[in-house]
């Protein structure tokens, strides 16, 4: 990831390719990826014509119909889980990350560990929490904790979608940190503390900025999903909290309005280009100083 | 511990939020891998598009066993997603069950293949004469009925010294019991019992009710124990919930999985009436399996272990039905067989795409609170 601007085409030293080669990667690209979204795009200005049908009358009638407080409310809402989703899988993550690149003994058998829960699927690890936050758990019935953990209730609320959250996205936060922490070279912080540098200063001046791209690359990759997670509210939240995502496939499903749920899509996918480009910018930014 | 424990639960008609992820997932691949992922043209299939757990499963062996002809499921979980799936090209489905304003919709759509009633000699002979020429197919042209029911609300009588039975006292103990009570995940339902309750329509489109709806609404849900359509069954008969708004066939599965201790009722100001009916998709490259299916059903022995499974309404004469052992307890049973004149207050769904907009706003206003 040393490429800096200028030197993105095929380097004056390296093979070079024929490029049609990148033929089929752009088809793809274009087919898979600018269609549908050109499509998308072209049905946030249509409207719904009598039961399922959509007419293109290309007008901005969507937008302004989601120009309402009751979907700014939803928007934010939406924001505010995925900054606290990034920012607790973060404090999570980062500490075990740590560990498991400097000290941890076992390395394999603990981020096979991590990996483990992809093994099964999304919807049932999270329909397994249904039961575990259940304060008839029967765990808790053992130990006697059914009251307590019944006075936090917890199911269907947002403290389950909280719980799910953390919990689902966790992997996703822990592993790009991981591989940036693996790489880091320990003896550059050793030499930090030797030249006076406390362990805290040696973290903040050395660490930190050398697995910086890990930690932005853990947190788009918890951030952007977490914009349109509607499945953890639909179950564990019993469908009482709605964010974007159960707004999106709202439209889609029962409300048959698929302009409307096309425009609140492409307000999400200008909000993420956004992010994006400002992640580029962060990441550029940091190559100059680190590199 | 008479909670069913989770994997004996049985999936409610209107299925649940799982299949709702794999039903995206399947219309995202788009219809053509439908209809290749079946045997294409095969006599001895039959593609059969349903809800979750509507069919008891020793239907299908004796289907087989009858016929020779095999049943492929698979299921959707909104009578909006088989539309959208169908609208979205999907063929190859022989028989599919939409409620009857869906009915209407798909046929609108030219999204059915007609019936061919010549084909359906027990159907003739063994239907009440009411389920003929309902309002939703007038002609008979597209559709078969096959269960009905009502959309009304079940609460556990020993949990709760109330016998309600009106919408106005069922709502009124959302607050004398915060969050012990359900109501379904759906804007028809929820908002049209609340019109009925202030003396509206169910179908109503008219802003001004919606608006006195919407504030009714938005001031309950604080005391919602959770929106659901799926598991409320369960909850309620394991007693985390004290009762829920919802579907007659699962009230009976409560008041039977609680010995008694729950009673399901139709609201006296009134509520839904709806008739679930087979149709042929579009596309059926077998609709002989699926006449032979509905015939097949219609025999009174096998209607009874289907409504014996269901708890829904049979569109069979009573008579008939009832000449068949087993099947006098189902009869006796107000909740899965209501009193006529229960009956007579109920409105169908014919909610206008206007109405449909302003309902979806305040769902989802409800939702968000």
């Amino acid at each position: 990831m040393r490429r800096r601007r200028g030197e993105g085409r095929a380097g004056a030293g390296g093979p070079r390719y024929p490029g049609w080669l990148a033929l089929p990667a752009i088809l793809w690209w274009a087919f898979f990826f600018v269609g549908p979204l050109a499509i998308m795009a072209a049905l946030s200005f249509g409207e719904v014509s009598g039961y399922a049908d959509v007419a293109f009358t290309w007008n901005l009638g969507n937008y302004r119909y989601l120009w309402d407080p009751l979907y700014g409310e939803i928007f934010l809402r939406t924001f505010e889980l995925a900054v606290i989703g990034t920012g607790v899988t973060l404090l999570i993550g980062f500490p075990f990350a740590y560990y498991l690149a400097r000290y941890a003994k076992n390395k394999t058998f603990l981020l096979f560990l991590v990996i483990v829960p992809f093994w099964t699927s999304f919807l049932i690890r999270t329909y397994s929490w249904l039961i575990i936050l259940d304060p008839d758990f029967p765990l808790f019935r053992a130990l006697g904790l059914s009251d307590a953990v019944g006075r936090l209730d917890l199911l269907y609320t947002t403290k389950a979608i909280y719980i799910g959250v953390a919990y689902n996205y966790l992997p996703l936060m822990v592993l790009p940190l991981y591989a940036a922490l693996e790489r880091m070279d320990w003896t550059l912080v050793e030499a930090a503390e030797d030249l006076g540098d406390g362990p805290l200063r040696a973290f903040r001046r050395v660490t930190l900025p050398l697995v910086l791209p890990g930690v932005l690359a853990g947190s788009l990759l918890v951030f952007i999903p977490l914009t349109g997670e509607f499945l953890i509210p639909a179950i564990l939240g019993g469908e009482r909290t709605f964010f974007v995502g159960n707004l999106i496939a709202q439209q889609f499903g029962e409300a048959r309005d698929w302009p409307f749920g096309a425009s609140i899509s492409m307000v999400i996918v200008g909000a993420m280009t956004i992010a994006m480009l400002l992640y580029a910018r962060l990441l550029s930014r940091q190559e100059q100083f680190g590199g | 511990m008479d909670e069913p424990t989770l994997w004996q639960r049985p999936v409610s008609r209107r299925g649940f939020v799982a299949a709702a992820g794999i039903a995206a997932l399947a219309a995202a691949s788009g219809g053509r891998l439908t209809r290749d992922a079946f045997a294409a043209g095969d006599a001895g299939v039959l593609r059969y598009y349903n809800w979750a757990g509507y069919v008891n499963p020793k239907t299908y062996t004796d289907f087989t066993k009858a016929t020779g002809i095999t049943v492929k499921k698979s299921f959707y979980v909104s009578n909006e997603a088989l539309l959208a799936k169908l609208k979205a090209g999907a063929r190859g489905y022989d028989l599919a069950v939409p409620t009857g304003y869906m009915v209407a919709i798909l046929a609108d759509e030219k999204l059915l293949e007609p019936i061919d009633w010549s084909k359906l000699p027990t159907v003739k002979k063994t239907i009440d004469a009411k389920f003929r020429k309902l309002p939703f197919d007038p002609q008979d042209k597209w559709s078969v009925p096959k269960d009905w029911g009502t959309t009304g609300f079940m609460y556990r009588t020993d949990k709760i010294k109330e016998r309600p039975t009106t919408w106005k006292q069922f709502f009124g103990l959302f607050k004398k019991y915060p969050k012990k009570f359900t109501v379904l995940d759906g804007s028809p339902e929820v908002i049209g019992s609340t019109l009925v309750m202030l003396g509206h329509s169910y179908n109503s489109d008219s802003p001004g009710e919606l608006d006195a709806a919407r504030k009714f609404l938005l001031d309950l849900k604080p005391y919602v124990h959770s929106i659901d359509s799926t598991t409320y069954k369960q909850k309620v008969a394991g007693g985390k919930a004290y009762g829920a708004l919802g579907w007659n066939g699962d009230g009976a599965y409560v008041v039977s999985h609680t010995k008694g201790k729950a009673e399901y009722v139709v609201a006296s100001e009134g509520g839904e009436f709806w008739v679930d009916s087979y149709v042929i998709p579009t596309g059926a490259e077998n609709p002989a399996a699926a006449h032979s299916w509905i015939d097949f059903v219609y025999k009174p022995a096998t209607n009874v272990q289907e409504t014996s499974y269901t708890y829904y309404g049979s569109p069979l004469k009573r008579a008939l039905f009832g000449t068949v052992p087993g099947s006098k307890p189902l009869l006796a049973n107000d909740d899965v067989f209501p009193a006529p004149k229960t009956l007579a207050k109920l409105e169908a769904n014919n909610i206008s795409p206007k109405g449909t907009r302003l309902r979806e706003r305040i769902w989802t206003e409800f939702k968000s609170a």
